[in-house]
């Protein structure tokens, strides 16, 4: 199923680099000195059993979350605590472990909804809904009929997305991160609650998305199947610290992983 | 009797436009942050209270741009001093905030402007209107003044409906009003939002207030028309445009026809003085509502899928 | 541009802008007989009906449009990029995919030279495509996008002839190895650079598709049948033309239809509907975004004419049911209320019977308040006609349509008759009939009950099976279709009422057709299942199910108390109920003219046949051979005379656990009708 075969992940550019970050909550430590790196192109995962953290790393790149010591760096450039809203201006886009659609619109415009940072006309022009703001409306409108028909859910496009069952909101909810043209899609549990057909389906949107975008994509599942099917390489947390980062292979047969993950699983 | 039924409706139906642009102002914010604003009232009362004593110094139109100005400056007041400051705190506490927004601006607004009651002179037309001749004898009687203000309150109503319904900025307003997080993760900011909102909701305020105070002039009891703008959010839901617009004209014109009415039939039948159903008419029609429909008439039927 | 078969002044008057419906339609119907192949056909119609819609699709959300001018340029484009790949005369060109415009543009641009297109089922799995692909000797394959080519690449060395494939869609496919891979752009591009340079391009292609005769094979459609291997149907141009020309007659189709193409493009119905129909009678094919969306879609375009298995009706249908237990009580009230009023006449209005005033008023409310919006939200308001075929329809489901006002309809067809064998003509009707011959086709039903049929669209036989042609087609063209029927008395209508290997006979001779009793049995909503014995036997007997719930019900009206099923199976009120409708069927057998088929014995049994203990497939057809074998000492009672029976089966419990199930069964007699006196068939 993997595209062009036997890429060299570890030669790749660096897109984002995670080094000693430690993030706590009041007393409780939720990531200690974890480091590793995502490189432009690949599908990274993020496994480690319940409570290793993996949220809250997403989270901390993604900016809802400030670590208290160590440093990031994205695009080359290091960050200082940066907002949600600067995230998604920098390129970082997100889906959420319980689907955080917009609930009361339509797919469509939910989809409409990620474009929101590539409107350039102002607010004046959009009271107006005329000349370049509609012009603008339709080249958008265009991108986003793209993402409906590479996701394939034009038959839910009017729908009301809270009334979508769980696994087309899911699909709805890429696409709105897809919107964005992220440089980096970082997924939450992509195929959580979903059932094999539904899983099969969204592998392969993912593995469309990187392939036919390029966008390079962070993900934190939990099916190990479906990570070692997926992922270039496999980043391992375990209460909040890093035990093993390899390619799949070298990570399935790792003792710490098989004791911490592996081994409880099975 | 049909004349006078009809004349009472349409006056009802143009006192409710005006109670629909109040509730308009809660549902903007509501939708928008989740805010309960207790304060639209007294933002109503001071925006009122700007325009009355501005145009007593100048031109209506400067006052009115002024005016305009200063519900800005006070929504980005709110927003910067108050609101961002609590994000993610519980409904309630935000609901007391603005409570304490709306004591503060009600005095507040007596301290710079004063306490007396203004007039606003809009230069309306004063005639009153005949139409229908024909078919009435004598005709139907329309105060031209209300008349024009219940067309500009329609079209202010019917610009935001069209606004929030399909242009970017309504799309994104939706989107805050939906999930917070979800609408920061896509890039829109929440804070200009809610200082949009904000302010639309004062602009909306000070049209509002500009109508009352011709009609009735400013003084401190404009406030409480906030509370008559609450029956017509529990009928129309508190998250539904189109749900505060018929809301409105449903209130308005029940109070209106309740009084022509009902009235009678209470001194009659009841031997009561009937007198004063314009006051309670609305309450209870929410209460009854409550207990049918209490999503309101248009508000978003709660969907779950687990 | 000219092509030899038509007439140099080609048609001009009719040719004029303006073609009003009726003007259309005869310059059809005149010029057809001409233009004696698709390609020929397109080339007319792009004269004849240039700035016409032809072909619609939906993409990125908007509605395409190709003109006939404009699908023939296209057509010709990729037609010549593949002759300049290669494609000759006879080649087999197989078509995979879902309905897009460029798919049905194939079947014509391979047509032009005389390759022969092959629709394959999209869905598929690649063992099947690849018994089809080498069968048909296919060397070329045009899909629609990645998830086929990946299908195709998966088989390509099991497949020497197949030199090329060529696809729709490009997404996913820009890395993959282009040797023998193409995107029909760069095809088409082919083509017209070919076009361009020099009048020579565009000659030689006018005079491959000049050399088209009608006799020529049009395309090969491969039917899977019940068993064994699928067979290659050929058909010829002549079959395709002729037939879809005298479909248009029957119906007045005209080139205003607007039809939705969402059928597999490997079935008949579809390559007559959607492609020999269209290209004879002029009018548009309407592509869908997606499967998904075809409601919507259908909606949108405002289909006039419809083409469907039951199934799809039966779809809509449950889906509109489920949605209304969603909707609110007043709603629901209402819908079920005017549903009755239509049941009740809504099908005599569509058929324009007498009917009394009020009923017209509730009905006119109802189409205002529930049928309107119903059909407009399944996208049929504007439909003139709408046929079902491929298999029987429910007839609850047939009337639920009719009484709705949708002028749904039964044709009786098959892939070897280029679909048309009959059809029901407007105000003739009826649930369980599937109509006249249509024009142009001879019906008869030999001595074993089976229904034959002649026309002109009578395939030319199977490809590379002359064994299975010989045993379908007679020497003076009769086709076997397989299935028993009857013609009507009262309508002379057509009736298809089994499989013909499923008819048997008794021995007297009387033909027997077990499920069209059974079926008859099955109606009264007492009998839950039904299974009717008489093949080579002297008379007919049958083993009966009662359904639980409506006898139960009946039970509890009547005070009769029973504490299982075997009681109330058993009991003799139940039997003489059963005896009723049985003698009932018998009556209506010696109306029908199957005097000789009545039920003579019958028995309830004392328990409900049961997919776990294999008496019925999961589907819910009843395995006659298995229950005979089962229940022997029944059978045996049941010829043999005696008055009742002991049986005991093993049963399979719900948890899985087996056990034993002893009764003593009674068997009944009951009242047959007198046979007619000596009234022989041919």
């Amino acid at each position: 199923m993997r595209a062009p075969s036997g890429r060299d992940i570890a030669a790749g550019e660096v897109l984002l680099a995670v080094e000693n970050v430690s993030l706590a909550f009041g007393g409780v430590k939720a990531i200690s000195d974890v480091s590793f790196d995502i490189r432009r192109g690949e599908i990274r995962a993020i496994i480690g059993p319940n409570g290793a953290g993996k949220t809250s790393l997403l989270n901390v790149i993604n900016g809802f979350y400030h670590p208290q010591q160590g440093r990031i760096t994205f695009k080359g450039r290091p960050r200082s605590a940066m907002r949600p809203y600067e995230a998604a201006l920098g390129g970082i886009a997100r889906t959420f472990q319980n689907v955080a659609l917009f609930k009361g619109m339509t797919a469509l415009d939910n989809i409409m909804a990620g474009r929101a940072l590539k409107m350039r006309r102002g607010f004046f022009w959009q009271l107006l809904w005329i000349g370049p703001a509609l012009a603008e409306e339709i080249e958008q409108r265009r991108r986003v009929e793209e993402i409906i028909d590479f996701l394939k859910i034009q038959h839910v496009r009017k729908i009301q997305v809270g009334k979508l069952p769980y696994g087309l909101q899911k699909r709805v909810e890429l696409g709105r991160a897809l919107a964005m043209e992220p440089d980096l899609l970082l997924l939450d549990e992509p195929m959580a609650g979903m059932n094999l057909e539904e899983k099969e389906d969204m592998s392969r949107f993912i593995l469309d998305v990187n392939a036919y975008y390029g966008t390079t994509i962070a993900l934190i599942e939990h099916d190990m199947g479906v990570v070692m099917d997926l992922s270039d390489r496999v980043l391992v947390l375990d209460h909040g610290v890093k035990i093993a980062d390899g390619v799949p292979a070298e990570v399935q047969s790792n003792q710490a992983v098989i004791d911490a993950y592996l081994g409880l699983s099975h | 009797m049909l004349g006078p039924v009809l004349e009472t409706l349409i006056g009802g139906l143009m006192t409710g436009v005006l109670y629909s642009l109040v509730a308009l102002g809660f549902v903007l914010i509501f939708k928008a942050s989740g805010v309960f604003n207790f304060a639209q009232g007294a933002m109503v009362l001071f925006a009122a209270l700007s325009f009355a004593r501005l145009s007593e110094a100048m031109p209506l139109v400067l006052a009115f741009v002024l005016s305009v100005l200063i519900m800005i400056a006070l929504a980005y007041a709110i927003e910067f001093l108050v609101l961002r400051r609590l994000v993610n705190q519980e409904g309630i506490i935000l609901f007391m905030a603005t409570l304490g927004i709306a004591y503060f601006l009600e005095g507040f607004g007596q301290s710079i402007w004063g306490s007396d009651i203004y007039k606003i002179g809009l230069g309306l037309p004063t005639n009153p209107i005949f139409i229908l001749e024909s078919v009435f004898p004598g005709g139907l009687l329309i105060d031209p003044a209300e008349l024009i203000a219940a067309i500009i309150c329609a079209v202010m109503v019917l610009v935001l409906a069209v606004f929030f319904q399909v242009t970017r900025v309504g799309r994104a307003l939706r989107a805050v009003a939906d999930d917070h997080q979800a609408a920061q993760s896509v890039g829109i900011p929440l804070n200009r939002i809610w200082l949009m909102v904000w302010a639309v909701s004062g602009l909306v305020a000070l049209v509002a207030g500009m109508m009352w105070g011709a009609k009735l002039g400013v003084q401190f009891s404009l406030s409480l028309i906030a509370l008559k703008a609450l029956p017509v959010l529990i009928l129309g839901g508190l998250t539904s445009i189109p749900g505060a617009i018929v809301g409105g004209l449903i209130i308005g014109a029940g109070e209106k026809l309740a009084e022509v009415l009902l009235a009678p039939v209470l001194v009659r039948t009841f031997d009561l003085a009937g007198g004063g159903i314009e006051n309670w008419f609305a309450y209870v029609l929410a209460l009854v509502f409550l207990l049918v429909r209490p999503q309101g008439l248009f508000g978003e039927r709660i969907i779950e899928r687990v | 541009m000219r092509v030899n078969n038509l007439p140099a002044n080609g048609g001009k008057g009719l040719a004029a802008r303006g073609t009003g419906r009726g003007e259309g339609r005869i310059a059809v119907a005149t010029e057809a007989v001409r233009a004696d192949t698709f390609p020929k056909l397109l080339i007319r119609n792009a004269r004849l009906f240039a700035g016409r819609p032809a072909y619609r699709h939906k993409d990125l959300g908007i509605w395409q449009v190709w003109t006939w001018a404009q699908v023939l340029d296209e057509v010709r484009a990729f037609s010549v990029g593949l002759q300049e790949l290669g494609l000759a005369r006879n080649d087999k060109v197989a078509i995979i995919g879902s309905n897009r415009p460029r798919l049905y543009w194939t079947m014509c641009a391979a047509q032009a030279l005389g390759g022969v297109p092959v629709p394959i089922y999209a869905d598929s799995v690649a063992e099947e495509m690849a018994y089809i692909l080498d069968h048909a000797e296919v060397t070329i394959a045009v899909v629609e996008d990645q998830e086929q080519v990946d299908k195709l690449l998966s088989i390509v060395e099991r497949l020497p002839r197949l030199a090329l494939i060529v696809y729709d869609e490009p997404r996913g496919l820009r890395d993959y190895d282009h040797q023998r891979l193409k995107w029909i752009d760069d095809v088409q591009k082919l083509g017209r650079d070919r076009l361009s340079d020099g009048a020579a391009g565009l000659q030689r292609w006018e005079a491959a598709v000049a050399a088209g005769k009608g006799e020529d094979l049009a395309v090969m459609l491969y039917t899977s049948g019940t068993t064994g291997r699928p067979k290659g149907v050929m058909l010829t141009f002549d079959n395709l033309i002729v037939s879809a020309i005298n479909g248009n007659r029957f119906d007045s189709l005209g080139p205003d239809e607007e039809v939705v193409a969402y059928l597999p493009l490997a079935w008949v119905g579809d390559h007559v509907f959607s492609y020999a129909q269209p290209f004879t009678a002029g009018f548009c094919v309407n592509c869908p975004e997606s499967p998904e969306t075809v409601s919507e879609d259908r909606r949108e375009i405002g289909t006039t004419y419809a083409f469907a298995p039951p199934r799809i009706y039966e779809n809509l249908i449950t889906l509109t049911m489920v949605r209304m237990e969603d909707a609110g009580r007043f709603k629901r009230h209402m819908f079920r209320y005017f549903l009755a009023v239509a049941r009740r006449w809504g099908e005599k209005i569509l058929n324009r019977e007498k009917v009394p005033l009020h009923a017209r008023l509730l009905y006119w409310f109802g189409e205002r308040l529930v049928y309107g919006p119903l059909k407009n939200r399944l996208g049929v308001s504007r439909i003139r006609l709408a046929y079902t075929a491929g298999e029987a329809i429910g007839p609850e489901i047939f009337r639920f349509w009719r009484a709705l006002g949708v002028n749904l309809k039964q044709l009786y067809g098959q892939t070897e008759a280029s679909v048309y064998i009959t059809a029901q003509p407007d105000g003739e009707i009826y649930a369980d009939t599937v109509g006249r011959p249509n024009i142009g086709v001879d019906i008869k039903i030999d001595d074993n009950g089976e229904v034959l049929f002649k026309s002109p669209g009578v395939f030319a036989g199977y490809y590379k099976d002359p064994e299975k042609t010989a045993e379908t087609k007679t020497s003076d063209g009769w086709v076997h279709t397989g299935d028993a029927g009857l013609i009507d008395a009262k309508s002379g209508h057509l009736k298809i009422i089994d499989r013909a290997k499923d008819v048997g006979r008794l021995n007297d001779g009387s033909l027997l057709a077990p499920k069209y009793i059974e079926n008859k049995l099955k109606f009264y909503p007492n009998i839950r299942e039904a299974v009717v014995y008489g093949d080579k036997r002297d008379f007919v007997c049958a083993m009966l199910n009662i359904d639980l719930t409506a006898v139960g019900n009946w039970a509890e009206r009547n005070n009769i108390v029973y504490g299982s099923y075997q009681e109330l199976a058993g009991h003799a009120q139940v039997c003489d109920m059963l005896a009723e409708h049985v003698e009932e069927v018998n009556r209506s057998l010696a109306d029908e003219g199957m005097a000789g088929a009545q039920i003579r014995r019958f028995l309830v049994l004392h328990k409900e046949l049961d997919a776990d203990d294999g008496e019925i497939t999961r589907t819910q057809k009843v395995r006659r051979g298995f229950v005979a074998q089962r229940y022997a000492p029944l059978i045996a009672a049941l010829y043999g005379g005696a008055r009742e029976a002991d049986i005991s089966t093993e049963v399979t419990f719900e948890d899985g656990r087996k056990g034993m199930l002893s009764a003593r069964v009674k068997i009944r007699d009951v009242q047959t009708m007198p046979m007619p006196v000596m009234e022989k068939a041919a």
